[in-house]
């Protein structure tokens, strides 16, 4: 039994950014996000591969900059 | 003796870990803090993962700054890369170990300003340790990524090598006068690509005979410098494999080289010096025996049925044993905690062929049907030695479980199931890694036995006097030197019981103190008639216009209980009276593990000064009126 890819990903994205996982909606993007640096977008993405055992290319980055598109990225891998 | 009874939980991996972050948080929510780093270590052990290193990060942010139970401590990384990302295992690990680690970081262009101007940031930060983490490519591009340039062009790579001699040795000069800090340096790995191809080792001057000429530079260097120690990063790169601990995405997007899955495995190399430089290196590691030290159980399976020997598993558990014995012959103290009888262990430990680990170097040994958290006290009780201090390793979980909740200031290891694995799980930590081995260290074994022997006499002797001249102590009181220097910090940093006011000192801190005029270093080295127990105390006091302050006065645990304190502040008389001080003046710290000390100024006749909120008194004795005598059963060596 596995909770499913947008609940995790707001949990992952809860602590790596330290916001409060409700307040997570697709609006929630790096531009309007404290705490949402490229710092933690690396991080960000570094998580999300250990978590779905998957791997990123660089030109897929730079596309993950807010929940909605982080999950349509993932989605697509698993 | 039945299987122990595992009760299974039929929970998904997910929920298993939001229990153990759940129990974690919640220990640190009542204080518990070595509970929750105990927790927090299993936690780690199963899933190594950056949401991990993570979470834990945060929780150690959040507590007080000094917090009971987390020691502060200071690292400074200076790299020439993005190494930031090893923040949250450096954090999470440095926890679980019993630090509370706040670290300082400079850009990555700035190494030379940081470490060369005393006014940087670097220096303000007064780190207690300073990492330099560079990629042997960003210091030296000419034998990695431009190797060819070099190689096509003539020039001579050896200059190359002069040349960075020269700049280390220039950088470290610049930074021990500056710093009292211990330093760490990466040494160079070998190059991710051989430039020439299988070629290179045909060249007289290829990469990797070039990297192995840095590093013995680079050894060198370090010679000539105290409390500056090689980070063995090129053993690392090795042991993992270049493939895995390099990531090209991240190193060309980021400018961070180091995979994320070996960041953690970086900070684990980081806390064995950590643990060295703030005192926290394991003392004594307490064993179990069946199915431990051999295959099988002795009780039941008798001496010519359990597993050790030439074949598999058994050679697997004399590799154990190996390994262990190693341990020994590092100053590590052995004890066991065993469920069985005596006798079935006496026959083993004295006949079985293939035991490498005999009685003789066990310095306790627990054997018995009671529960093993009670040995380990005794044992810590007997040998002088905190519970922290100590490690405890058996095959069963059950034990290990017990032991861990019971006394969670111990570190368990659990076993893993396969005995080929033990060896590398009991060293992975380097939970016993000093920074150096002294001789002491090396003696230390031979020592808790003469220490055994030398108890047995005290019960036989009628009365304490004679019980100290049946000892027939010879006592070697010298100034610190260079030969003694190592020594003489060393005891500064682990003694914790007989120690007036517990200042810890580097040996960068104590050579300062050394060529100061005002101050006196000296060494107290102890002899019986069991043997040398070589270099057993410190005292260290400053002569201040009539009275002579002592700033440090300790005694190893091994010698408590013998008056040799008596006979150090009878020294202190003396050299104060030479110098025509007219006082003698000490301050006695009290600490949790200090008890022995506490009386020692009033037994010797010092007045009280007086005593400040936190328990500390300080005392005084006026050399003209009153000295302190030395016991007559000293000899002196001479």
């Amino acid at each position: 039994m596995s909770k499913n890819v947008e609940q995790t990903v707001k949990d992952m994205m809860s602590i790596i950014l330290n916001i409060d996982a409700a307040r997570i909606d697709d609006s929630t993007a790096m531009d309007n996000t404290p705490g949402w640096d490229s710092v933690n977008q690396i991080n960000l993405i570094l998580a999300l591969e250990e978590e779905f055992s998957i791997s990123f290319e660089v030109s897929e980055f730079e596309l993950m900059v807010s929940f909605f598109d982080i999950v349509q990225v993932v989605g697509a891998k698993i | 003796m039945t299987e122990p009874q595992h009760v299974t939980v039929a929970q998904g991996k997910d929920a298993d870990k939001s229990d153990r972050r759940a129990t974690i948080r919640s220990h640190l929510e009542g204080g518990a803090v070595q509970a929750a780093s105990q927790a927090a270590r299993l936690l780690l052990q199963e899933q190594p993962s950056l949401m991990n290193f993570r979470f834990l990060r945060q929780l150690v942010d959040r507590l007080t700054p000094n917090e009971a139970g987390l020691k502060p401590f200071k690292v400074a990384l200076v790299s020439t890369f993005s190494i930031e990302f090893i923040h949250d295992s450096l954090i999470a690990f440095g926890f679980i170990n019993g630090l509370r680690i706040e670290i300082y970081q400079p850009g990555f262009g700035l190494i030379n300003q940081e470490m060369l101007d005393p006014k940087s940031g670097l220096y303000a930060f007064g780190a207690d340790v300073t990492i330099l983490a560079i990629e042997g490519e960003d210091w030296l591009p000419e034998i990695y990524t431009d190797f060819m340039d070099s190689e096509t062009s003539g020039e001579r790579l050896g200059v190359v090598v002069d040349r960075f001699r020269q700049q280390i040795d220039s950088l470290l000069r610049t930074f021990r006068s500056t710093s009292t800090t211990s330093l760490l340096v990466h040494n160079f790995a070998l190059p991710r690509l051989r430039r020439a191809g299988v070629a290179d080792l045909r060249l007289p001057n290829s990469q990797a005979r070039l990297v192995t000429d840095l590093n013995r530079a680079l050894g060198d260097a370090l010679a000539d410098v105290v409390d500056v120690h090689i980070v063995d990063y090129a053993a690392l790169v090795g042991h993992f494999g270049a493939q895995h601990w390099y990531d090209s995405r991240m190193r060309l997007y980021a400018k961070a080289p180091i995979a994320n899955g070996m960041l953690g495995n970086l900070s684990q190399e980081y806390m064995k010096y950590f643990r060295a430089i703030a005192g926290m290196t394991k003392k004594c590691l307490v064993v179990d025996l069946d199915n431990t030290l051999w295959g099988g159980v002795v009780g039941e399976d008798g001496i010519g049925g359990i597993q050790l020997g030439a074949n598999y598993p058994g050679s697997a558990f004399v590799e154990f044993q190996r390994v262990i014995l190693d341990l020994h012959r590092r100053g590590v103290i052995l004890a066991i905690a065993s469920k069985n009888n005596q006798a079935d262990v006496d026959g083993v430990l004295l006949n079985h062929p293939f035991m490498l680990l005999r009685k003789d170097h066990f310095a306790e040994m627990e054997i018995h049907w009671e529960p093993k958290s009670d040995s380990l006290r005794r044992i810590a009780k007997r040998l002088n030695i905190g519970l922290d201090h100590m490690v405890f390793a058996d095959d069963n979980p059950a034990e290990c479980e017990q032991v861990r909740r019971e006394l969670p200031m111990v570190t368990v290891i659990d076993l893993p199931r396969r005995p080929e694995l033990y060896a590398e799980t009991l060293c992975a930590e380097g939970l016993f890694d000093t920074l150096g081995l002294t001789d002491e260290d090396r003696r230390r074994g031979q020592l808790y036995q003469q220490r055994a022997q030398a108890e047995t006499m005290l019960t036989a002797s009628s009365n304490i006097e004679d019980y100290y001249r049946d000892l027939d102590m010879i006592l070697s009181i010298t100034p610190v030197d260079q030969a003694t220097l190592a020594r003489a910090a060393q005891l500064t940093q682990k003694t914790n019981q007989f120690n007036l006011t517990t200042i810890r000192y580097s040996e960068a801190e104590l050579a300062k103190r050394i060529s100061d005029p005002d101050w006196l270093a000296i060494t107290v080295g102890v002899r019986d008639r069991f043997g040398d127990n070589g270099i057993v105390g410190v005292m260290m006091a400053r002569a201040d216009r009539d009275s002579l302050d002592i700033d440090t006065l300790l005694l190893s645990c091994r010698v408590i209980g013998r008056a040799v304190e008596s006979a150090m502040l009878a020294h202190l008389c003396e050299l104060a009276q030479a110098r025509g001080l007219t006082k003698l003046r000490g301050c006695m710290v009290p600490t949790a593990k200090n008890m022995p000390v506490r009386d020692v100024f009033d037994k010797h006749g010092f007045s009280k000064l007086g005593e400040d909120e936190s328990g500390a008194t300080t005392w005084e004795l006026d050399l003209t009126a009153r000295l302190v005598q030395r016991p007559p059963w000293f000899k002196d060596s001479g």
